[in-house]
């Protein structure tokens, strides 16, 4: 974050237009609602920059200032925020994809009524019938005013138990029971690539081993 | 409740026969059911249009892009459907305004035409300069004085000169003024078949579904700014009473549930505002179960805020319905314990419940949080009466 930049936006605000009445100002509105499945999550950002930011933010998105928001730059700046936010299952990071993503035209944005609409999805390793999970959001935080909830499952086997967050809410928890889950899946960890990666070290160590004793016939004591 | 004021004396002078005559059919007969009486107050108005206006004003029942085109924002920033107050004759727009004073209580009219009034001050704070700080008190470019029945808010501009080329939208340049609130009707006025009456513009969308003997309000935004303001010395706080009595409800819970209410983090805006239909939060504070016989009293009367705004037998059979649900209803605070006395709170709160969402959110927009504030009321399993209409 450019703090000298974000000064500047600031110094302008008693300056604005009267257009810039009844929404956000000088903050970059990051709002997210989490939808919970047994398999996978479902997160919907919406992005509104207010409108002293406005210019900020879109420098960072029509990143060849061309006054157009490219399909290439849509893609690249939800890959930012992507990367800006976290998000984990008991502990384990997660692999968001981008399932969709809308952009305002620069005009409206300009005039702090863009809405960004980023959705993703992270599918879940198997887990347990207690489960954490947890998001993070990052981006632009020098600005940025954040809000995260969760939806009420759908599936009535989910049960939230509690929700923490941090003051400004760019950390959040969420703490849940699911029904219908083994207690201690024994296969659960067969989706951790580490378990894979340990299982064809002992393969080849034994092989190894076969193989040398082949070689060098029995051992005698 | 004055209507006179609200517009310029020439225009209301004209239109007294006619509004008195749509006044009088739209209110005529004690027998007549809420609903009969909205119907005839709808059609009184769609008679006043010509073919083009009637175009414009009416929709399909299931226009779902209608549905859907309200917001906080000012109409020159978010364009929305239907006909506005500005661009209608002075009796159409006293027929126009019977139709949502039919539609709604006395006092969620009155309601309404403060959130209109303060747009007013915004209008004339646009062209005077910068916008206003805490207190500001304008001239009044309207008024509250004098008598019913409605002129329909037919004022000619108020004294200065022409507003700054502001946004884009259709109305000239003009972002604020009593006059830039659109109406429109979905679905044909029935006393049988649902149908919907919309009516808002910045700071206001009035989304209300007529199915029978039905009434619902929601979705529906209010908000204020100025918040507060004076008009011909009386002080007026459109959404004053949302504020005070959440206020005091806080302040009449005891250490523990205080404790439980209060959310340890910043609530920056709304959470379900505009385009946020259908969706449901995991709810959040103090449940009611957990509260005394007076403080569950002090929340249904927080909620009769929004429910009240409806007229009276619809607003009966919600709040009937929202104390049946009491129990699992939630209310959640964030951000001052206190306001400053005669001033609306800062903090954020949220009522929530089976078949509620109210949110109260000051706006943090470089200015006086006290002075600006959103509210958003919802019934996420009936928005738009779907529940009575199946769509």
């Amino acid at each position: 974050m450019n703090i000298n930049l974000l000064l500047v936006a600031l110094a302008i605000v008693p300056c604005l237009p009267a257009s810039a009445y009844g929404h956000r100002l000088d903050e970059y509105l990051q709002a997210a609602l989490i939808s919970l499945e047994k398999d996978h999550v479902q997160v919907a950002m919406r992005l509104v920059p207010g409108v002293a930011v406005s210019d900020f933010v879109l420098k960072s998105i029509d990143t060849n200032a061309d006054g157009v928001i490219s399909q290439s730059e849509q893609q690249a700046y939800a890959e930012r925020v992507l990367r800006d936010v976290s998000l984990a299952i008991d502990a384990r990071q997660l692999r968001p994809r981008i399932i969709s993503m809308e952009f305002p035209r620069v005009e409206d944005m300009r005039e702090g009524l863009g809405e960004i609409r980023i959705e993703f999805s992270a599918d879940f390793p198997l887990g347990g019938p207690k489960r954490s999970l947890t998001f993070e959001n990052h981006h632009q935080r020098a600005i940025a005013a954040y809000l995260v909830n969760c939806l009420v499952p759908r599936d009535p086997d989910i049960r939230v138990v509690a929700q923490n967050r941090s003051r400004q809410q760019s950390s959040y928890q969420l703490d849940y029971v699911q029904a219908g889950v083994s207690p201690i899946p024994l296969v659960s960890g067969w989706q951790d690539e580490r378990v894979w990666l340990s299982m064809a070290a002992l393969f080849l160590f034994a092989r190894f081993a076969i193989l040398w004793r082949q070689a060098h016939g029995p051992t005698r004591l | 409740m004055n209507f006179c004021s609200m517009g310029a004396i020439p225009n209301t002078i004209r239109s007294i026969p006619v509004v008195a005559l749509i006044w009088l059919s739209a209110t005529a007969g004690m027998a007549q059911t809420a609903t009969s009486r909205i119907v005839t107050a709808a059609n009184a108005f769609v008679s006043t249009l010509d073919v083009r206006q009637r175009q414009k004003v009416l929709f399909a029942f299931d226009d779902k892009q209608q549905r859907k085109r309200w917001s906080n924002l000012p109409t020159g920033a978010v364009p929305r459907g239907g006909i506005s107050l500005k661009d209608m004759t002075p009796a159409q727009r006293a027929a126009a305004m019977a139709l949502v004073a039919s539609a709604l209580s006395a006092r969620g009219f009155e309601k309404v035409q403060q959130i209109m009034e303060g747009d007013e001050m915004n209008k004339t704070n646009e062209r005077n300069g910068p916008p206003f700080g805490r207190g500001r008190r304008g001239p009044p470019p309207g008024g509250f004085g004098g008598a019913p029945p409605p002129d329909g808010f037919g004022g000619g501009p108020p004294p200065g000169g022409p507003p700054p080329p502001f946004g884009r939208g259709g109305n000239g340049g003009q972002m604020f003024g009593r006059d830039l609130y659109f109406i429109s009707i979905l679905g044909r006025p029935s006393e049988k078949n649902p149908w919907m009456l919309q009516f808002g513009g910045h700071h206001l969308a009035l989304n209300i579904t007529i199915a029978g003997e039905r009434g619902v309000l929601t979705p529906t935004l209010t908000g204020a700014q100025p918040a507060l303001y004076t008009i011909n010395g009386k002080t007026v706080r459109p959404l004053g009473q949302e504020s005070d009595k959440a206020l005091a409800l806080l302040n009449g819970l005891d250490e523990s549930r205080r404790k439980q209410a209060i959310l340890n983090y910043r609530v920056a805006d709304l959470v379900l505002g505009p385009g946020e239909d259908g969706k449901t939060i995991q709810p959040e504070g103090l449940k009611a179960s957990n509260m005394t016989a007076k403080q569950r009293a002090m929340l249904l009367d927080v909620i009769s805020e929004w429910a009240g705004i409806i007229h009276e037998s619809a607003a009966a059979a919600r709040m009937a319905e929202l104390r049946a649900d009491l129990d699992e209803t939630w209310f959640a605070w964030s951000g001052p314990t206190t306001a400053e006395p005669g001033h609306n709170i800062t903090a954020y709160y949220r009522i929530q419940g089976p078949h509620l969402v109210i949110e109260y959110a000051p706006q943090e927009l470089g200015g006086d949080p006290a002075m600006h504030v959103h509210t958003m009321y919802r019934d996420p399993t009936n928005d738009y009466g779907r529940k009575f209409t199946g769509q």
